[in-house]
């Protein structure tokens, strides 16, 4: 492991063992300030390192963060000391360059790197032989075109994008910033920043580095920023200046200090350091930081101290691409490729041996034959001319078949899939039925390798949160106190546009609105006085208090009237707080010192003593104010699971079980749930607090572990306030999309992190789960259990249903929970689960962690060759994105961390049935047919120059021009099938969407299989018979020329492949028309302009040609008789077994004919 | 969420930099197209429609084919002395007179103009090492004598070029023939216009005159009047157009007078190609032509065959159709309507 990948993952892992009871997780990265849902952030790369999935982390002891940052891990940042900071260590400046090439380098680099592409060597290695006197087949022009006018475009285009790329560097490089020089601030090209510079920067300003911030316009130390370039979040964010500096910028003073901080790494969510400054120790965290790319919001100005610089910073150390996953069709078509390289070595021995038997036999006769002529009397001795002994010879004729025979192996098949790949991702991405309006984002293609396996998909994994649903939360029920508040809801038109409150004369709105319960309301204006108001006044208090949510006034058109927005990294936060705002808890704003909440028109100043922010073990999060009745409170909350254990049962059990059985109703009709407590502090836990509280935070390291101690020592004995119901809204169209994507035959699996309750629940909103399918749960807590259950399952799925036909009664859903899951992954009950898992129609995992999500991918990666999609939006689904061979990102609310690990991106989930359904399926018939007809394409032509061979005494002449054989595929034959495969459509969109079932034309592989290869094959050889013996018997002993026939073979040829992918096309539009028949006439004109170079041998025999009946004649009797065969088993294929894409097919045309016939009939029926 | 006027302002100017795809046919991929499908009264028709057109040109081929008079005479064989392979290679390599005299019958009726060729088998003059020693350019024109780089090892003699160069050159065949009637009257053979018009004109220069020629070691096969210009030496550019196969004919001359049936002719020939060093075999062919060509029947038979075939086809085609028809489109013909239940 190095360093960074340990870092990140040690980040988390200074957990105390024991103090979560549910599952633990081993996460990746630092965890977000979430509320209910648990997310983990997983930017780090996955990719390296052996992950056991679901295995507990706590055995992962060992701390990189409690130890010190050690010398050589680390850089030491003298502050406003560049000259110091920079004399020892050479850390690199600031300006970045994601160029690649400069003008010197360009050439040899790119070729360099083209030539890591296996094709190109090949290309490379075959026109090297050619080159070789002994085995100068081609002219050595000729033989170098093709490879040069493929680097040539591939370089030109590379060219492109790195002068575009040079310009944006340089507009980045140039960019002016203010820099501290000399106790005043100066404009400097953004290229000459150092380390340990001090750069102030204003509002709206963009950071050129990393820098740690020293102080803000804010008093407190607060800066907002948006970190929308770095990974697409546009919620405002707060970075935190530390007193001792934030001070001394304000009263310009000078600062000198040492910052010790880690090398630089690609986490850009952690940051180690501490700031040694006026002899104390400051410890930095990754609130600390503010990173390149980040943009400076709501702050007039903030200074900070540059850390890291240039290529150094987290985002360029992040910017390396998303790492390649393999087509499996690709792979599945290497096999075969494997196969025809045999067959090209076959080839190629007959030859070459062939030629050794004839020289044997004609040994005596080699030195005067006419056409030999092997010995050189030209000069004074007679020597052999280019005559190196018979094993030389063989091996020549070997190595010169190779050569000739080279397109066997269809390399350019490659560079075509790739064109066709691009073709197929325009029309991916301009699909009006994948654009979402609101968002207004088009579908993505971010992996160019990999569309036709969308047409081959058999298990769908997805996400719940912002996956299925729009992860837009909206406040919907209250308990408070065992009192169930949201029966009835008045629509929030009534209220006079809800809550507001006047401030200076203004007017505050909150910019959401919420439905609000009117008998709720009424009793919060009741005011502190009664018992219940106290409660409900503690509650909403909770609800505007506990959070990490900054109100944002937004200016209207009305300059009195102001908006309220409140930014935040959780949805579910945020609907709290717009819940309490509209009952009349408004946040107004948020320092990190306090916060002020007007109370029902009532201004009211709270002092933030101390926050514990959300973790995914405590699964709960804790604020501690100072009350302007100078009381210490604590306000908690937090998911279910967690807080009960730190209530104090003993005050109140009625309440605590009147609100847990409310928590079950709510999480029974798919809410999301949490639960507020809160306890107050007495002066002596407060100091007790405190001490620890600010013993933890100045904490060089192990800090995060020691906060959480400190949390947990606070959270305990609460007395409940009450619970949330927030309703997550089902995307539009998600359950007719699962109906459809089930129809299709794909299996459909949702992981959430959300309770069973809540998971079930979505599952029937969602069509998942219906009430007729047998369920059954796994919910243990020791692996005994779990084996038990599975056992019991599995005889349970094998039992004989009772089933009609075409119900769901037959099938089985299996619910799982993540910490069955701790106990089954990686042990040998995973074989259970997957032999159960597959008998299942649908699974449901809930309470999953993330890398559980990767786990229950690679469960079934590693068992089946079907194939895999993951489907998520969040940075929790990262992992399963990444293992799944498809991977999917909704570009939603949660930032863009899946779209960025992602291969394909789209707004909404319905989008994956077009995506699938449509372009899935076709393009995966597109490649498959492409390939199969390359294979068949370059055999053909082939194997007519091998059926030459013979007759020329093996000696691999080519009656075909050689300027014909390497146009032949560049030319002749190249455009038609790129075209067709972009283009063509098997069926059209409508009949696809309508039946669902002809998804599995691809999942059971109809378009691309070994019995197809076969086929395809032998018809080759059968073709390559006739194109080849047809003219050499018909022109057997007459004085026919070698170009003459070859002229007639490439036109035959030619002719042949075209009319073959015609008689397959499905759809013919003008762009197909125009490519075969211009195909076919570029041909003949090429044919024509090479007979009219005089210097050939071959001149004018096409024109003497064409006056020959013969000629006319040969060619159709060709074409007529090659096709036949073909033309005949895909007769008796479409009528004996006819496909349901044929079929779908026929009834697209007839299709109207036959409903409308079969509707009178059932009318008739219906009569009679 | 509300719609405050700056929200709509907001989401105005969002629809008007809207990155929804602009609609069209094209982008959509909803072209207007045709989608021919198979129905069985297409198929017949397409297979009786190659019957149709197949079988008259079939028909017709053969009796062109059968129209062609032909007469082959091997006479390599023959017009050496008996013996070994050796013993013939001696004798043709020697300098004796090597006239040879050959009686032929003609069969049947032929109407000039009667094509004379040699053909020659098992020559390869496809052969790699052959094709290629050769000087397109230096044929072309007298500037380029000295381009012969590509004629080894027949490119210099005495340390001059040899014009023209190579082994196709080289090995020009050599042997010769004269025609005579019964009664000793001789056939003319018109030797021009045996070579292609193109050849002549821009191919073979007018001012290249042969240089140097059959002035080595080993003499391949003909020798070349010095004073004619390569343009018109048209045995030369008839052997320069290198054969296909290793079984060829190639024009000598045109007998432009009718043969009788019965007609005997003897053929006074100078028997001087080696092809005795390889076993080749050296004929003499007499043959009138047809629309199509020489005399090959396979043309023909090909094309009767594939018609036949397809005649079968559309019959079989018919009874299939007839006895188990399938309704185009009918949706219970899918497969998941076929066997309900099972996905």
């Amino acid at each position: 492991m190095n360093l960074d990948e340990t870092k990140s993952v040690d980040l988390q892992e200074d957990e105390l063992p024991g103090l979560h009871n549910s599952s633990s997780h081993r996460s990746i990265s630092s965890n977000s300030l979430r509320a209910n849902s648990i997310k983990e952030v997983g930017f780090v790369d996955l990719r390296s390192k052996e992950v056991r999935y679901g295995s507990r982390g706590g055995s992962n002891s060992m701390s990189m963060s409690r130890r010190e940052i050690s010398d050589e891990d680390s850089r030491l940042v003298y502050i406003n000391d560049p000259l110091k900071t920079n004399e020892k260590f050479e850390f690199s400046g600031n300006s970045v360059r994601t160029s690649k090439y400069s003008v010197l380098t360009f050439l040899p680099r790119n070729l360099f790197e083209q030539f890591h592409r296996v094709a190109y060597v090949y290309f490379l290695v075959i026109a090297i032989l050619n080159q070789l006197p002994q085995l100068a087949v081609f002219g050595r022009f000729v033989s170098i075109l093709p490879l040069t006018m493929v680097l040539l475009v591939t370089a030109i285009k590379d060219a492109y994008e790195d002068w575009r790329r040079h310009r944006s560097d340089w507009i980045e490089n140039n960019r002016l910033s203010s820099v501290l020089v000399n106790d005043s601030y100066e404009q400097k090209k953004s290229k000459d920043i150092q380390v340990g510079e001090i750069i102030k920067f204003s509002a709206n300003e963009t950071i050129p580095c990393d820098i740690v911030l020293l102080s803000t316009s804010d008093p407190t130390g607060v800066a907002y920023i948006q970190t929308i370039n770095l990974d697409g979040e546009s919620n405002l964010k707060t970075r935190y200046a530390k007193q001792e500096t934030v001070s001394r910028i304000h009263n310009n003073e000078k600062i000198n200090g040492v910052i010790k901080c880690e090398k630089p790494n690609r986490n850009i969510y952690g940051f180690l350091a501490y700031m040694e400054i006026d002899q104390k120790r400051v410890s930095l965290g990754p609130s600390n930081i503010v990173l390149r790319g980040c943009v400076l919001k709501n702050t007039s100005w903030a200074v900070g101290v540059v850390v890291y610089t240039g290529m150094e910073t987290k985002v360029m150390l992040n910017n390396s691409g998303a790492q390649s996953k393999r087509s499996h069709l690709e792979a599945r078509m290497n096999r075969e490729i494997i196969f025809l390289s045999f067959f090209l070595v076959g080839l190629c021995t007959v030859v070459s041996i062939c030629a050794g038997v004839w020289l044997r036999r004609h040994r005596d006769e080699l030195d005067i034959m006419q056409f030999y002529r092997r010995k050189d009397y030209s000069g004074e001795d007679v020597d052999n001319f280019k005559y190196y002994g018979w094993g030389l010879e063989i091996f020549f004729t070997f190595l010169m078949s190779v050569i000739v025979f080279q397109i066997m192996i269809p390399i350019a098949l490659y560079i075509s899939m790739e064109l066709v790949r691009v073709g197929q991702a325009y029309f991916m991405i301009r699909d009006d039925n994948m654009y979402d309006e609101t968002t207004d984002s088009r579908f993505q293609c971010r992996a160019l390798n990999m569309n036709e396996d969308l047409g081959q998909i058999k298990y769908v994994f997805s996400d719940k949160t912002g996956t299925l649903t729009e992860n837009k939360m909206e406040f919907q029920y209250a308990s408070i106190s065992g009192v169930d508040y949201g029966g009835e809801k008045t629509d929030f038109y009534e209220e006079q546009g809800g809550y507001f409150a006047q401030v200076d004369g203004l007017v505050l709105r909150p910019m959401m609105k919420v439905r609000v319960d009117q008998e709720l309301v009424r009793l919060s204006r009741s005011g502190n006085d009664t018992k219940t108001g106290k409660q409900i006044y503690d509650f909403f208090l909770a609800l505007a208090a506990c959070n990490t949510i900054v109100p944002i006034v937004v200016d209207t058109s009305d300059p009195v009237e102001k908006l309220i927005d409140y930014q935040g990294e959780s949805p579910d936060e945020q609907a709290l707080v717009y819940a309490a705002a509209a009952y009349g808890f408004m946040l107004i704003e948020r320092t990190s010192g306090h916060i002020i909440i007007d109370i029902h028109g009532d201004r009211q100043r709270f002092n933030v003593l101390g926050m514990h922010e959300f973790d995914s073990e405590r699964k709960r999060m804790s604020v501690i104010l100072g009350c302007p009745d100078n009381t210490v409170k604590v306000f908690v909350k937090g998911a279910d699971t967690t807080m009960f254990n730190v209530i104090d049962k003993s005050l109140n059990l009625d309440v605590v079980r009147a609100t847990e059985s409310h928590l079950h109703s709510y999480s029974s009709i798919g809410l999301r749930t949490l639960v507020m407590g809160m306890r107050e502090l007495s002066s002596h836990e407060f100091e007790q607090w405190r001490s620890s509280y600010e013993a933890a935070t100045s904490a060089l390291m192990g800090r995060a572990g020691l906060l959480r101690k400190v949390a947990i020592n606070l959270e305990k004995n609460l007395s409940v306030l009450g619970a949330s119901g927030i309703e997550d809204k089902l995307q539009q169209g998600v359950p007719e999309a699962i109906e459809s994507l089930r129809t299709a035959g794909i299996k459909v699996w949702v992981l959430t992190g959300d309770k069973q309750e809540t998971a079930i629940s979505i599952g029937y909103s969602s069509k998942l789960l219906t009430s007729k399918m047998t369920q059954i749960v796994i919910n243990n807590n020791s692996k005994e259990s779990c084996r038990k259950s599975l056992e019991d399952a599995l005889i349970t799925s094998n039992a004989p249903r009772t089933s009609t036909s075409g119900d769901d009664g037959s099938l089985i859903a299996l619910i799982i929970d993540g910490t069955s899951l701790v106990y089954i992954l990686d042990s040998e009950l995973e074989e259970q689960l997957f032999e159960l898992a597959s008998k299942c129609a649908v699974v449901l995992c809930c309470r999953v962690a993330p890398l559980q999500k990767a786990g229950i991918v690679m469960l079934i990666k590693k068992r089946t060759d079907d194939l895999t999609l993951a489907i998520g939006d969040g940075a929790n689904d990262v992992s399963m994105i990444q293992k799944a061979d498809v991977g999917i990102g909704i570009s939603g609310q949660e930032g863009r961390q899946a779209v960025m690990a992602s291969d394909f991106a789209m707004a909404q989930f319905r989008f994956l049935v077009p995506l699938l359904l449509v372009h899935g399926h076709w393009n995966y018939q597109r490649m498959g047919y492409m390939i199969l007809y390359n294979f068949y394409r370059n055999a053909v032509f082939v194997l007519v120059l091998f059926w030459y061979a013979l007759f020329t005494a093996f000696t691999l002449s080519t009656a075909i021009n050689e300027w014909s054989s390497v146009l032949y595929s560049v030319i002749y034959t190249s455009v038609p099938t790129i075209v067709v495969g972009i283009l063509d459509k098997d069926l059209g969109r409508t009949s696809l969407l309508q039946y669902p079932q002809l998804y599995g034309a691809g999942q059971r592989q109809e378009s691309y299989n070994s019995k197809l290869f076969w086929l395809t094959i032998a018809d080759t050889l059968w073709q390559s018979i006739v194109a080849f013996f047809v003219p050499l018997l018909a022109y057997w002993k007459s004085d026919i020329d070698g170009p003459s026939i070859g002229d007639l073979w490439t036109l035959a040829v030619v002719f042949l492949v075209n009319l073959h992918l015609a008689m397959d096309v499905t759809t013919w539009n003008w762009i197909i028309h125009a490519s075969i028949w211009g195909s076919i006439v570029a041909t003949i004109i090429c044919v024509i302009i090479i007979d009219c170079i005089v210097i050939l041998p071959g001149y004018w025999a096409i024109f003497h040609l064409a006056g020959d009946g013969m000629f006319w004649i040969c060619l159709i009797g060709i074409v007529v008789a090659s096709l036949i065969p073909r033309f005949v088993v895909k007769l008796l294929v479409q009528h004996y077994r006819p496909s349901d894409v044929q079929i779908a097919g026929e009834a697209e045309k007839f299709g109207a004919i036959i409903e409308s016939r079969s509707a009178e009939i059932e009318m008739n029926q219906h009569h009679t | 969420m509300s719609s405050t006027p700056s929200a709509a302002a907001a989401a105005d100017s969002l629809r008007r930099n809207s990155k929804r795809p602009k609609y069209s046919r094209f982008t959509q991929q909803e072209l207007p197209a045709c989608k021919p499908i198979l129905t069985p009264r297409w198929v017949i028709s397409a297979f009786l429609l190659v019957t149709i057109v197949f079988v008259p040109i079939g028909l017709a081929s053969l009796f062109a084919s059968r129209d062609v008079v032909e007469i082959v005479d091997r006479y390599d064989a023959d017009c050496a002395p008996s013996g070994s392979t050796r013993d013939k290679v001696r004798y043709i390599q020697s300098i004796a007179d090597k006239t040879c005299n050959r009686t032929l019958t003609v069969p049947k009726h032929m109407k000039q103009p009667i094509y004379v060729y040699y053909q020659l088998d098992n020559f390869y003059q496809n052969h790699r090492r052959y094709v290629k020693s050769r000087s397109d350019q230096q044929l072309r024109s007298q500037s380029h004598e000295n381009d012969t780089g590509s004629c080894k090892p027949e490119d210099n003699a005495n340390e001059m070029s040899i014009v023209p160069c190579g082994l196709v050159a080289w090995s020009m065949f050599n042997d010769t023939y004269s025609f005579f009637t019964n009664n000793s009257q001789q056939l003319p053979v018109n030797k021009s216009g045996i070579s292609w018009k193109s050849d002549r004109d821009h191919k073979f220069g007018k001012d290249v005159f042969p240089k140097n020629f059959q002035n080595g070691t080993l003499i391949g096969g003909a020798h070349l009047n010095k004073s004619i210009p390569l343009s018109l030496q048209e045995d030369l550019i008839v052997w320069m157009r290198t054969a296909a196969l290793p079984t060829f004919r190639k024009l000598y001359g045109r007998i432009e007078v009718d043969l009788q049936a019965g007609d005997v002719i003897n053929v006074i020939m100078q028997n001087n190609y080696n092809t005795y060093s390889f076993n080749g075999k050296k004929k003499l062919v007499l043959s009138t032509t047809s629309w199509l060509g020489g005399k090959n029947n396979f043309i023909g038979i090909a094309y009767l065959a594939v018609g036949g075939l397809c005649f079968l086809l559309a019959m079989t085609f018919t009874i299939i159709y007839m006895v188990k028809p399938r309704r185009l489109g009918d949706p219970s013909y899918l497969s998941w309507n076929r066997n309900p239940g099972g996905h």
